[in-house]
């Protein structure tokens, strides 16, 4: 094998990675000792040294999207896949006719742009007529459901309004978007899997979960350590859904302001983008900080390696 | 690579529309054909369109080339090419709410100096507009195209079934909540959709003149002084007497709220009328009036404005644009016609469409109202960090209604996240 | 051995189905709406009758068939790249031996870290110094081999590939090009298939590149040119949803004829 080979397998990546990433991202950690107001032209960088990142990082308002970043983060990525994993499990073992379809009903919401998304979600958690609340209302009139139910019919959640239901709200959009996305991946690996040890552990009387558990999920761990570090990265960069269904322009937005969407804000309203560099690569620091932690717990193995 | 050369040959309709044009000209003297560059936003990038027609006419030479993207989209984009000095386009239209933040740049062109010598023009404009476009530095970095007045339009029939008079609502503060209250119990209307807005309007009381909302004239920050703390009281006590619908403005709640007659008044731009006409309460034809604010103030909510950036290709057609968009009669009242944006152009105030009698208001002849309110505006200077100082006072309001944070406390801390926001 | 589904388990998918459905199925039902009806309250169930109106409306706000030609191009062109790239980068990852490979593969891990909005303006500079505004190259070229695909493959590679099968073609005596294309892209198949979906959704919705990239609409991409319609208070939602449908739909083309070839790919027997 020719010693060369390799790096020729894995140049283009580098290749357009150096022309198209690195300037932007050398840029911006230049940037993030500077301050800089866009509009005033290159010449009007200034440098502050630390100080972007002294500031930035003890800014109370930072500190709160760090904290709402990892609600979401929690909320809406630990359904994802748990709920992901059993379902893709059941669809490929059990499901034949019609899996594309059920499968793509699921994918569905990963595909649809942001704009009818805010669009439907801001309609659907109205709170005096929104579908989800006039289903809720009819749910507390029902005899034994209603009487379990935390819920009053006349103070039903204003979902988007109040900012003790906006973060469940939030990630509940979250938890919907990517659930499918998720379920296509693990179905992806599921397929590799090996129909023949499932043969064998049903005729040993393995029920339906001890298969699931003790023989799928050992094989899977690339592919969930893959689906995992993506929701990982994805989710501490939470930027669009909250964006969207929230109007940054109303109070309530503090309440589910992530900490993307802190930067973005330092970068576009405030006219800061030293402090929103600084900020976005103390952000990385953190996500691959996690990221090698999530490495370690499931990066090694996969069914040949 | 074929497929790329086609992508890159224009096909708009704009073009071919230009071309005939071009054709039309004697073939002896054909000038070069550099088309003007205009970057827009929707709704304002109508009243180019609709201006495009007797542009082109005019000067053939520089045909109109409009590039529209989203609001927010717009201004981004124009950062972006005002950070790099490229790519930037002839004219660039700019939302009050980014003024600022322009202005302090210095990538703008003076409209002042050479070769536009805009200083004599500036009588035709509305002081406070033209305050509103220029730089710290006393530059004139963008002329105003449109105003919008402030007014309060309010519902003439549950205002009567209260027994109440407009000028119960508009005499003063404590007097138009105080009317609430009874509109309330006569009707279960709400005063007002969003304690909110009261609380914004309320912080240009008592300015000082030549003092901005949030910073004074040497840029020392004013959040947390007296006229905040009654802003934030008299929004609070509204909120408190049930008195507003707690839906922020353009949502879907709140649009519901008109439609459902559950509020009795709104304040905002007298642009507004337009829309509730068009689809947010077109059936309440007649119900409505305008009226000026309460307790005498006089604002005016948004606007548009023209610039030219400094690296712009065509700058003498990018003035030309403006001055016609701006100071040319004909296309001002366009603009009111096609968008209902109210003429920044005090000449335009004179034309007879102001006597008009306006049916969905009733037959009010709301446009003298709001011509006069545009005369009385003062001048509020603009102040870069504005959009900053809003974010946070605006939150900080939220604290108070929504978590019951006492005044003091909550104004304290926003006086401090200000500062130590705009510390450079 | 294929035993028939639990009834209770299969409904509860099937009702799940429904209600990830529901704000899709409004998409389509408010495209054929009028605005005052969709800002009803309670908005529309059923469709309405607009839809001829408003993608009249849709035509007349923007070149909509440009604008798809555009964004079905680039989409195409940056999956194809991604297919043939990511999998070459993902295999030599994944199997084979060379100084310096785990390091190489950190930093690919890397640069998916770094929140990349502000990368708005160094892009800018970027392409205008290439000479590359307001061509679709400067959409598909960066594009061509993401971190994303990479790690995919790289984990495909690892599950579906087994080495006693490479070692068997490199006693046959096959080059390394040779063992890729022949031996093991056909193993990564349903991987490529889910590559390829994800590749092209990712730049069919993204509207940050154009929007750095491309100067007027008639450049734009379909999602790009579908928000500069938006306005802050008078927006044509109807015509909006008509064209956040129909731009829905090459997307849904897209995933059936993916998740057939992921089909195929069991059914030929290519894995094991």
């Amino acid at each position: 094998m020719n010693r060369l080979t390799p790096y020729a397998f894995v140049a283009p990546f580098f290749i357009l990675f150096a022309v198209f990433g690195l300037f932007p991202l050398l840029f911006s950690l230049w940037l993030s000792f500077h301050q800089w107001e866009p509009s005033e032209g290159l010449a009007a960088l200034r440098w502050v040294g630390l100080e972007n990142y002294a500031m930035g990082l003890t800014d109370p308002w930072f500190i709160q999207g760090l904290g709402n970043t990892v609600w979401l983060a929690l909320a809406a990525g630990l359904p994802q896949h748990l709920v992901a994993l059993p379902m893709a499990f059941f669809i490929h073992r059990r499901v034949h006719q019609g899996r594309d379809l059920l499968v793509g009903a699921y994918f569905v919401p990963y595909i649809t742009s942001s704009v009818a998304i805010a669009l439907i979600f801001m309609t659907l958690y109205s709170k005096d007529y929104g579908l989800i609340n006039v289903a809720l209302a009819e749910l507390t009139r029902l005899p034994l459901v209603g009487a379990w139910l935390p819920l009053d019919a006349a103070h039903l959640p204003d979902w988007l309004g109040d900012s003790a239901w906006t973060k469940p709200a939030v990630a509940f959009v979250v938890f919907w978007r990517y659930l499918g996305w998720n379920l296509v991946l693990y179905l992806t690996a599921m397929q590799t899997l090996d129909d023949e040890i499932f043969q064998a552990a049903r005729l040993d009387g393995a029920p339906p979960w001890r298969q699931f558990w003790s023989i799928a999920l050992p094989q899977l761990r690339p592919m969930i350590f893959f689906a995992v570090t993506l929701t990982l990265i994805g989710s501490l960069q939470l930027f669009e859904e909250p964006f969207i269904l929230v109007d940054t322009e109303k109070g309530v937005a503090r309440s589910v302001m992530t900490a993307a969407i802190f930067m973005y804000q330092t970068a576009f309203n405030d006219g800061d983008f030293g402090t929103a560099s600084a900020l976005s690569w103390a952000l990385f620091a953190l996500i691959a900080a996690l990221a090698w932690l999530n490495a370690r717990l499931f990066g090694k193995g996969g069914g040949h390696a | 690579m074929a497929p790329a050369r086609f992508f890159s040959m224009p096909v708009s309709r704009r073009t071919l529309l230009a071309a005939p044009l071009a054709l039309s000209l004697p073939a002896a003297a054909q000038p070069a054909v550099a088309p003007l560059t205009v970057a827009s936003f929707p709704d304002l990038d109508r009243a180019a369109k609709a201006a495009q027609a007797a542009w082109d006419r005019a000067h053939p030479e520089a045909p109109l080339r409009l590039v529209s993207r989203n609001y927010a989209d717009h201004h981004n984009a124009m950062s972006a090419v005002l950070a790099t000095g490229s790519g930037q386009p002839d004219v660039m239209a700019l939302d009050l709410r980014f003024i600022g933040k322009f202005a302090s740049g210095g990538g703008l062109e003076d409209l002042l100096g050479a070769p536009y010598d805009a200083g004599p023009l500036l009588g035709a404009l509305p002081r406070f507009a033209v305050t509103q476009g220029r730089s710290p530095q006393g530059a004139l970095i963008a002329m105003p195209a449109d105003i919008g007045p402030g007014t309060l339009l309010y519902r003439l029939d549950l205002l009567e079934r209260a027994g109440l008079r407009e000028a119960d609502l508009t005499g003063s503060w404590p007097g138009y909540i105080e009317a609430g209250r009874q509109l309330q119990r006569a009707t279960g209307a709400a005063l007002l959709t969003d304690a909110a807005e009261l609380r914004d309007i309320l912080l240009r009381v008592g300015l000082a003149d030549g003092e901005g909302i949030y910073f004074g004239r040497g840029g020392e920050v004013l959040v947390g002084n007296e006229r905040f703390q009654r802003a934030f009281e008299l929004g609070l006590a509204v909120r408190r007497a049930g008195l507003d619908l707690k839906a922020p403005s353009w949502g879907n709640e709140w649009g519901a709220a008109f439609r459902q007659g559950r509020v009795a008044t709104q304040m905002m731009g007298c642009w507004l009328a337009g829309h509730l006409k068009n689809w947010l309460a077109p059936a309440q034809a007649g119900l409505w009036r305008s009226a000026p604010l309460p307790g005498g103030l006089v604002a005016s909510y948004g606007g548009s404005f023209y610039a030219i950036p400094k690296h712009a290709p065509n700058k003498a057609a990018a003035w030309a644009f403006i001055r016609q968009m701006v100071f040319d009669r004909a296309t001002q009242l366009q603009g009111l016609r096609v968008l209902d944006a109210f003429p920044a152009l005090l000449a335009a105030h004179d034309d007879p469409v102001m006597d008009e009698p306006i049916a969905y208001l009733g037959g009010q002849r709301a446009r003298q109202l709001w011509r006069d309110i545009a005369h009385r505006v003062p001048a509020t200077p603009v102040h870069k960090h504005d959009a900053l100082a809003t974010a946070i006072v605006r939150s900080a309001f939220e604290d108070v209604v929504s978590q019951g944070r006492p005044i003091p406390e909550a104004l304290a801390e926003a006086r401090a996240l200000v500062i130590r926001r705009t510390r450079r | 051995m294929r035993s028939r589904p639990p009834v209770a388990t299969w409904a509860v998918l099937a009702l799940g189905a429904l209600l990830v459905l529901a704000p899709i199925w409004f998409t389509f039902v408010f495209a054929t709406h009028q605005r005052n009806s969709i800002f009803n309250v309670p908005p529309p169930l059923g469709f309405g009758d607009a839809a001829g109106l408003n993608f009249e409306l849709l035509l007349a706000a923007l070149p909509f068939w440009r604008n798809l030609a555009i964004s079905l191009y680039v989409a195409t062109l940056t999956t194809v790249l991604n297919l043939v790239l990511c999998s070459a980068a993902g295999y030599a990852f994944a199997l084979l031996q060379f100084r310096g490979r785990d390091k190489l593969f950190t930093v690919v891990l890397g640069t998916m870290m770094v929140p990349s909005f502000l990368n708005m303006i160094p892009s800018f500079m970027v392409m205008q110094w290439l000479g590359w505004l307001d061509q679709p190259r400067a959409l598909y070229v960066p594009a061509g081999c993401g971190a994303l695909g990479v790690f995919l493959m790289r984990q495909a590679a690892l599950q579906a590939v087994p080495r006693e099968l490479l070692a068997a073609a490199r006693m046959d005596g096959a080059g390394e090009w040779r063992t890729f294309w022949s031996v093991v892209l056909p193993l990564l198949r349903p991987a490529l298939g889910t590559l390829a979906l994800i590749t092209f959704i990712a730049s069919w919705n993204n509207f940050m590149a154009p929007l750095v990239v491309m100067r007027s609409v008639e450049n734009y991409t379909l999602p790009l040119a579908l928000r500069a319609m938006q306005s802050p208070n008078n927006t044509e939602w109807g015509a909006l949803m008509l064209g956040s449908a129909l731009a829905l739909l090459p997307l849904l083309i897209v995933y059936l004829f993916s998740a057939r070839k992921l089909v195929a790919g069991i059914a030929a027997g290519a894995v094991k």
